[in-house]
């Protein structure tokens, strides 16, 4: 495949008039109730582009407030037109949360479910839309995607038109995306893992289609949606394909056209993993690793045999374009076969995060290795080892961030909603081998008035569904919670 | 019956209102992950086996409709 930057692609836009010029009236997106082609998807983001530049005279990002739809993805590419970058913004999370997220986000605009119509129906306007366009830089913010922070407080991470480039440009040639191929995607729209499967379609032709988020518990009603619309390659989360083989999904049926699979978002576990391989023979499986920080992704690792149950699976190395290192506690090289934090220069590395310059600093750094210029690198807190062949492997985090249903989850946010909902102590827990999130504390109010006020600030995921109220949690001789007390309790 | 299944719903999700709810599947209230726990509760509970195919909407969409497939798998085996 041509690379974008022979293809003279600048930014999203210049990708969108490609694959609308090439793939004409093949399906881009669709979803339950109906489908899109390139060359619409082309006009009505115009349209959405010129609405935005007529009645949006502020700055900063435009807040996209929609359900998960193929209008969503267009409204995203609108803004861009309109010289703005495009910030997701759930619905289905609690008010509290979402107002955080405005208030760090200020946006010039927000969209919301109400103005489709009328946006949708703007007249386009070429020379509006030219005027915008020559001011775009392919290193300009594109998007702002939520993510949770320490404290209570999500961070937003800007990520520009060059390394979303690079990064699908990447994704889609290890995977061996070509336009014969139907991808089907899983994750939320407001989710990184969603840049896979906005502008796969733009860089290849392959339809996407937008499997509703209830489908994930319907082994059956998914596989039969899969295997109508041929859907052959899958980018979803770790935790969806493990959720699907403990609902035993294959008992009955198949994915039959199913054949590019790429999971991410946490450790895999082998015996998952062996039995898919099992199940469909003939499909490549990829390991991605990486945060959004990093523009969703940093490492791959194509599996080239059959797994092991125990087996550990590498994280493995770079995409195109990504420098992976290891920095020690004490900012030195680290040597083969020994323990660093996972740091992470290159194309792939965003802007920071949004109206965040302490946060922002305190991640995104010079690196420390690099004495003879300002290398800009973003330290990921994940803590990695390289083997003897150079794949790298995962070891855990530096802090208390755990990955739970494909999701960042900083444990003490979740502290930080007790605390708010009257719990002056308690202690937030991760079961990886079970995927369920605890939750002790102490005080009178009850588990079940407790669930319900972590609900109106919490989104669903992060809600612990194992809560227990103690007389007194377990202390170490310091004073500090005593964590390796309350593990063996949830074993 | 009811009763027990109720109880392990409720344990899982103590906010939702199980006797009331009609759409805790196609209205997006349960998560994935609530389904696997709700299933492997179920499962031992009744000692039954709860398949793919049973895993639709129609079935677990409200109290009275799991206790129906309960009933049935049960009435099975």
């Amino acid at each position: 495949m041509q690379s974008f930057k022979s293809k003279n692609i600048k930014n999203v836009l210049d990708l969108l008039e490609d694959a609308a010029g090439k793939y004409t009236v093949k399906t881009a997106y669709s979803d339950q109730e109906r489908s899109i082609s390139f060359e619409e998807v082309l006009l009505k983001a115009r349209a959405v582009g010129t609405y935005l530049i007529k009645h949006n005279t502020g700055e900063g990002p435009v807040a996209v407030m929609l359900k998960r739809s193929v209008d969503t993805i267009v409204v995203f590419l609108g803004v861009v037109y309109s010289g703005h970058a495009y910030a997701p913004v759930g619905l289905d999370i609690p008010d509290e949360r979402r107002e955080k997220i405005l208030k760090r986000l200020q946006p010039s605009f927000i969209i919301n479910e109400a103005m489709l119509p009328g946006i949708f129906n703007e007249r386009i306007d070429r020379t509006l839309l030219d005027e915008k366009r020559k001011d775009i830089l392919m290193t300009d913010p594109l998007y702002v995607i939520f993510t949770s922070g320490s404290g209570g407080d999500p961070k937003g991470v800007i990520t520009s038109h060059l390394s979303l480039l690079n990064y699908i440009e990447g994704y889609t040639g290890v995977m061996g995306i070509d336009s014969g191929d139907v991808m089907a995607a899983q994750s939320p729209l407001d989710y990184i893992a969603a840049i896979r499967d906005i502008y796969v379609p733009l860089f290849t032709g392959v339809e996407d289609v937008l499997v509703p988020k209830e489908f994930f518990m319907q082994p059956d009603v998914l596989f039969d949606l899969l295997n109508e619309r041929r859907v052959s390659c899958v980018g979803w989360s770790t935790s969806a394909i493990s959720i699907l083989t403990k609902l035993k999904a294959f008992k009955d049926k198949k994915p039959e056209f199913l054949r590019k699979i790429c999971f991410s978002g946490s450790v895999m576990n082998g015996a998952v993993l062996r039995q898919w391989q099992e199940e469909l023979p003939d499909a490549v499986f990829v390991n991605q690793y990486g945060p959004t920080e990093t523009t969703a992704s940093c490492t791959y690792y194509k599996i080239d045999h059959p797994v092991e149950e125990d087996e550990i699976i590498p994280i493995g190395i770079p995409y195109p374009d990504y420098r992976v290192f290891l920095i020690s506690e004490d900012d030195a090289p680290v040597k083969q076969g020994e323990e660093g934090e996972i740091a992470v220069a290159g194309a792939g590395v965003t802007l920071g995060y949004i109206n965040d310059p302490e946060r922002t600093a305190a991640a995104f750094t010079c690196n420390p290795l690099e004495k003879a210029f300002y290398e800009r690198i973003y330290r990921t807190g994940d803590i990695g080892v390289f083997r003897e062949d150079g794949l790298l492997m995962f070891h855990g985090r530096k802090d208390r961030q755990i990955k739970h249903m494909g999701h960042r989850v900083e444990l003490d946010e979740i502290e930080s909603a007790a605390a708010a909902s009257g719990i002056e102590r308690s202690a937030a827990l991760y079961d990886a081998d079970r995927e369920n999130l605890w939750l002790f504390y102490e005080g009178e109010i009850d588990t079940r008035t407790l669930a319900l006020s972590l609900r109106e600030k919490l989104p669903g995921f992060m809600v612990p569904r194992k809560i227990k109220n103690m007389d007194a949690l377990p202390l170490l001789p310091n004073g500090k919670t005593d964590f390796n007390t309350l593990k063996s309790m949830i074993h | 019956m009811r009763e027990k299944i109720l109880e392990i719903l409720t344990e899982v999700r103590p906010d939702i209102d199980f006797e009331n709810e009609t759409e805790l599947v196609s209205g997006n209230i349960l998560e994935s992950f609530d389904i696997v726990q709700i299933v492997a509760e179920l499962d031992d509970e009744f000692d039954i086996e709860i398949s793919p195919k049973d895993l639709t909407a129609e079935n677990f969409n409200s109290l009275d409709a799991l206790e129906e497939l309960i009933e049935r798998l049960s009435g099975e085996g």
